[in-house]
Order: structure tokens, then sequence, then C-alpha cells
């Protein structure tokens, strides 16, 4: 019930600030793939016209991404801590298998603050720059057996050496993705640029193997690893970055070029280079990527000139 | 304490346990003859019951530590004193060791690892006093791969908690220039090549500022920086001779390795160089190349922080501001119109930005960012159609043809 509280906020802004309760409970039965799409349709009523322009690579950005912008946006205005609370919440329910700091209080629902309805946010509080998602890395449990060599016999788009690695090397060309197939039955999917885009790739490796002859089903598909980058259009200073940020940063010129930040709150590791591009990887969902991106550009702002 | 046995010179039986000097001793108290005297024992309380103590336990063997560990504190204290290391860095670095070598993560890792591990523990010590070493000095008297190395490093770092602070880079240029062989008078160096210690650092240390100011050093390995500021420091003070020496000669003579990335560097420092000479006005004139700006390097490090602001177009408005007001009589470039645009200097031609040189000589074309439409696989549940499918699966016919093939 605390689980879609993360993205639930922006849901105020049309509606009266103190119904705090009716969006929790409505979106409780909302399924998680869906989510999003639930949601952007709920927001299309809003008025979009206080976002700071986009630039011209943002302009292909469709409206689901104005809609995450502008949660990202209102939720600047709540105090940080009170943020904390409600990402804990999201984080909290991977499944207890990932290494996640324990959830303070998951129970309690943190106060937020009434928030005024569209306020302008100034550009200096939104960085008006929204990462795009590279790489998805999704996991689904075909649950059955199946025979490697058989699979590479008769599908076209298969490779195996079983000397070199145990599964089946699998691709499809919409979406354009990569599996690995193991003969237990599990099977990891890479390379889709969205969530959706993974699932529906996960579910045509799936349908293959099932043409192959196997009774494969699709059991537990999820997200494992979501990977995003952005520009921030502005060469940084990472020496100056890791002196001020020392227990996140880790900056070795003669390993790799780039900074190597672990943010604590979202649990992403951005790697930042100095000509200003930034990857993010570590993120169970979405959020969590523009979350990390808008704590980190205002610290990059601030190594923006040279000493 | 009754006695044992009869005295076998006058078969008296009162024998006496007495000590001489603190040697136990079993005397007859009739005449005087010693029977026994006291077993050298060990330490042990329980020698009163004359048992047998074994070695091991007399000796303290089992306090000891175990032969791996003995091994890699010896190394990492050999590593210390082959770096001449103070003595402090040698004991924490092997408290360091010894602390990792019980951790789990570290136990059971391989020999070579085990080494490394020894390697890792010195440079974390040297980097949290400020020592610089660098990574590639380390790997080189262990005889490791970089890469090995660096894991080993990451690993340490994560496991123990360690904060390690960057290396600092006035400090490497000091410890580097003093291995430097051209500083004292040898007898393959010629004359006109020798240079003193402290103007050579005092001019490399300008220009590895300068180096840093202006992009060249952020994101970079360390090592072949250094390497370029110091060889355009030598052959400018004396320009003479030493122009027609190349880079690799100086490192031959210098008794330094030349690693590969440091031409890249000499030619970015030169065109910083060049850059910054078109706007000093005496220079103006004199159409300066790569060689020959070598020789007004004095001056360019003399009149550096003017230089900065003048000779690269700036980014932001504020600190156009600050040019045109604060400009001395050299002239002011006209305001910048955004962010990289180059502005034309009033004389000479436009100036270059003040940007990593990965900015301004983008390797890759930017991909113009095209995500799918946001129409097509909106859920993720579409259906799939058949046609898609079979696409993918092999016919009939090549099946047999590759059954044949690879005889699966």
């Amino acid at each position: 019930f605390q689980d879609d509280f993360s993205t639930s906020p922006h849901l105020f802004t049309p509606m009266s600030p103190y119904d705090l309760e009716l969006p929790v409970q409505t979106a409780e039965d909302g399924v998680f793939a869906s989510q999003s799409k639930e949601l952007h349709t709920d927001f299309s009523s809003v008025d979009l016209s206080f976002l700071p322009d986009v630039t011209q690579e943002n302009k292909e950005q469709n409206l689901s991404e104005d809609g995450h912008e502008t949660q990202k946006e209102l939720d600047g205005s709540l105090p940080s801590h009170e943020d904390s609370g409600v990402f804990m919440d999201e984080s909290s329910l991977s499944p207890p298998g990932a290494a996640q700091p324990p959830p303070e209080a998951p129970g309690a629902c943190p106060p937020l603050t009434p928030m005024t309805p569209v306020t302008p946010v100034t550009s200096s509080e939104s960085s008006g720059i929204v990462p795009q998602l590279q790489n998805i890395v999704s996991t689904v449990n075909l649950a059955c057996k199946l025979d490697l060599k058989n699979i590479a016999l008769h599908a076209r788009n298969a490779e195996y050496n079983p000397k070199r690695f145990a599964a089946v090397i699998m691709r499809i060309r919409e979406p354009r993705t990569t599996a690995l197939i193991f003969s237990s039955g599990k099977m990891v999917c890479t390379g889709a640029k969205s969530e959706e885009q993974s699932r529906l790739a996960a579910r045509k490796y799936a349908r293959v193997v099932q043409k192959l002859g196997f009774p494969a089903k699709f059991l537990d598909f999820k997200i494992q690893n979501m990977v995003g980058s952005c520009d921030v259009r502005f060469p940084i200073r990472l020496e100056g970055l890791v002196l001020t940020h020392q227990q996140f940063s880790s900056y070795e010129p003669e390993l790799f070029p780039g900074l190597v930040y672990r943010m604590v709150k979202p649990r992403i590791v951005l790697l930042i280079f100095v000509s200003g591009k930034v990857v993010l990887t570590g993120a169970k969902d979405r959020s969590e990527i523009y979350e990390a991106f808008e704590n980190i550009y205002p610290i990059l702002r601030g190594f923006k000139k040279p000493s | 304490m009754a006695a044992r046995g009869r005295c076998p010179e006058c078969g008296s039986g009162s024998l006496v346990e007495d000590a001489h000097y603190a040697q136990q001793q079993l005397v007859c108290a009739a005449c005087g003859c010693v029977l026994s005297e006291g077993l050298l024992t060990t330490t042990y309380t329980d020698e009163e019951h004359l048992r047998e103590v074994a070695y091991s336990q007399s000796t303290g063997q089992k306090e000891q530590l175990s032969r791996c560990l003995q091994r890699g504190i010896r190394r990492v204290q050999d590593l210390c004193k082959v770096l001449q290391l103070p003595a402090v860095f040698e004991e924490t670095a092997v408290s360091y060791f010894q602390r990792a070598l019980q951790l789990p993560a570290f136990h059971l890792v391989s020999l070579e690892k085990k080494e490394l591990l020894g390697g890792c523990c010195v440079f974390v010590t040297c980097r949290q006093h400020n020592w610089p070493l660098t990574m590639g000095t380390v790997c080189s008297l262990l005889y490791a791969k970089q890469d090995l190395f660096a894991g080993v490093y990451l690993s340490l770092q994560k496991e123990l908690g360690l904060s390690v602070p960057a290396l600092s880079l006035a400090d490497l240029v000091t410890t580097h220039l003093s291995s430097f062989r051209l500083l004292q008078p040898a007898t393959d160096v010629p004359a006109p090549f020798l240079e003193d210690k402290e103007r050579l650092l005092a001019r490399t240390l300008a220009m590895v500022e300068l180096a840093s100011q202006t992009w060249l050093v952020t994101g970079r390995h360390p090592v072949p920086v250094v390497m370029a500021a110091a060889f355009l420091a030598w052959q400018s003070l004396r320009p003479g001779p030493r122009l027609r020496c190349p880079l690799a000669r100086f490192c031959r003579l210098a008794g330094v390795e030349l690693p590969p990335p440091a031409r890249l560097r000499l030619r970015e420092l030169l065109e910083i160089l060049l850059a910054m000479a078109s706007r000093l006005s005496w220079l103006r004139r004199c159409r300066l190349d790569r060689r020959t700006v070598v020789k007004h390097i004095g001056d360019l490090l003399q009149h550096r922080l003017f230089l900065l602001k003048n000779a690269f177009s700036q980014q932001d408005g504020e600190e156009q501001q600050d040019t045109s007001q604060g400009s001395g009589s050299l002239g002011s470039p006209p305001v910048a119109q955004g962010r990289g645009c180059p502005s034309a200097g009033r004389r000479g031609g436009p100036l270059r930005p003040l940007l990593p040189p990965c900015l301004i000589r983008p390797r890759k074309r930017l991909r113009a960012a095209a995500p799918s439409a946001p129409a097509s696989a909106a859920t993720g549940d579409e259906p799939i159609s058949d046609s898609e499918i079979e696409e993918y699966l092999r016919s009939p016919e090549e099946i047999q043809a590759f059954r044949k093939a690879k005889a699966w």
C-alpha cells in the first residue's frame, strides 16, 4: 500500500493539496509494469507550460518523460528528509535478495507539506535535462528445462558455445535486444531502451522458445538494472568534486578518467566525466535515475567554472 | 617431602630436597651426597610434575603468525625500504595488511593477489600521508599487471573502508623530477643539457598549474602531463641547444620511461601556449609556431593569470564582464555570446574556448537522440505475431544442412 507512494505525489497537483489519502488507495491496485501508463493518462490535463524549454535533443522526449519531470520538480519543493521517506518505501519493495539499506519505518506515512498546485519551479531548482535510458537488464523464469543444443540448432538467431559460456545467446531485431537463455529455464534480457520494450522483448524470446517445442512460461519478470546517461553541457572539475564529496566519490585518473560517485539515496552509481557527460546505473526503477540526476545536478553546477 | 629410595653411598634413608642456587637437588642428609639434580625444565608451571614439555609449546610457536602473513609482512617492509619511506608508513602499511588478510575477501585469494595486497597497503599508506606514489611505480616494483592491481586496490578500499585522498600533483612533480638524471653531471649528459633542479622544478610546477587550469589534467593520467611539462620547462630554460632535442631523447637522458600519452599532452600544451602567445602584443608580431613559442614560455608563464582570462573565450556572461572591466592595455576581446561560441579578438583570429580537449575535438559524432516513439511498445503487453517469431526459426532444409555440416 505504500508501493506507489513515490510516484503518486504528482497526482496531488490537480487536486486539493489535503487529499493525501485518496491517491494512495487508488494507486494500490495499480500493476507495476503499467503504473507509468496510468499516471500519464491522469496527467494529460495538467498545464505543463511552466516547464523550462527543452533542448534540441530533448524535444523528442515524450509526454511520459514530462510527467516524470514534473514529479521531480514538485518533489524538489519537498524537504529532503521527506523525500527520503517516500523513496525508501519504493526501494523496500524489491525482493530481499538485493542488498538494500534497512528501510526506515516502512509503515509510517511521512507527513507531506501541502503543496500549492502547479508552482512554477525556477530553472535553478530543476535542471531541465532528462537522463535517457540506454540499457535495461531484466530476468524472467521460463520454468522449464531447456535443451540448449536443440535450441541452437533450430533457431536462426541463436549462438551456443558451451566451452565459452553455458548459455544460448539469442538476439531479436525488434526491440533490438540480446538474451542469455540457460538450461535451467532462466533467461536474462539486455539491451532494451525502456521497461516496456524489455518486457516485450522477453516475451518474444519466450515465444521463440515455445515455438521450438518447450513448454515455456513467463514467470517473475523483473527489471534488474537500468542504465541512463545525459549531458550537463559544461565541463566539470573532477578534482574539486572529489575533495568536497570525498565520502561518496572515487576519482583515480590513473585507473579511469571518470569520477565514480556512489549516491546513497537513491542507491545509484554515477560515472561523471570531465566533458559533462554523466552515466547513471544501478537503478531498479527509472524514477531512481531521475532522482539521482536531480540530486547531482546542483552539485555539478557548483563545479562549473574553472578555478 | 618424602625421600625416594636410599642413598647409594651410605645407605641412609633420609633424603632431603634442597636447592642449590635455585637448582633442586636430592641430597642425603647423612653423607651429603647428591643423588639427583633438578631437571633443566622450561618455564611452564607444570614442570614440578616432571612432565615433558613439547617443543612447540615451549618456544611459543602457536603465538606466531602464519607463514603467509609473515611473508606478506616481509614484502611490505621490503617495499617500504626500497621506496625509502619513513618508519611510520611501514607500521601503518603492515597493520593494514594484517587487517586485510584476515577478512574473508582476501583470505583465500591467490598468492599473486596477496602480493599485490601488500603493495596496495603501501600505496594507500603513502596516499594517506600525501606522499606522491603512483600506481605505476608500485606495479613496476611488484612486476604486476595494472588492471589486477586496480582490482585489488578498489576492493581493499571498499573492505577496509579507507578514505584515500587524491594525488597531489605538485608533490608528484617534485618526486618525479628528483629522479631525473639531468640534474647532476653525468658522462652521457652533454653540458648544455644539464639543468639546475630548483629552476626546473619551479618552472615545471608553473607549467603543470597552467595545464590543470586549462583542463589538460582532469581525467588524464598524471605522469604524462608531468613529463610533457618538465620537457617544455627544460627546453625553455635554455632554448638554444635544447630545442633540437626530441622528447624521447630527453626521457632517455633523464633516465625515465617515456609514457605514450606524453606526446599528445605535449601537443596540447603547445596549442595552449600558442593561443596565449597571440595575446601578448610583443609576440603578436612574430608568427610563432610550436618550436619558437618554447623560447617565450618564460614570459607566457609570468603573465599566465592575465592571459588565461583573455586568451580564451569565456563561457559565462559574468566572467566576460570581469575581463572587460579589468583588462589591461593589451585590449579586451569582445564579449562572447553564449557558451562555447568562439569570439573574435580585436586583433587576431577567433578565440579558442577554454574547454577540455574532448569537448573541443569530439571524437564521436553526437548521435541525434531519437528514442523510438512512445506509441510503440508503450505497454510491453502487445500481441506478438506468429510470423515475426517464425522468422527466427530455421526451416527444415536449413536444419538438415546444419546437421550434416556440424554433425550435431
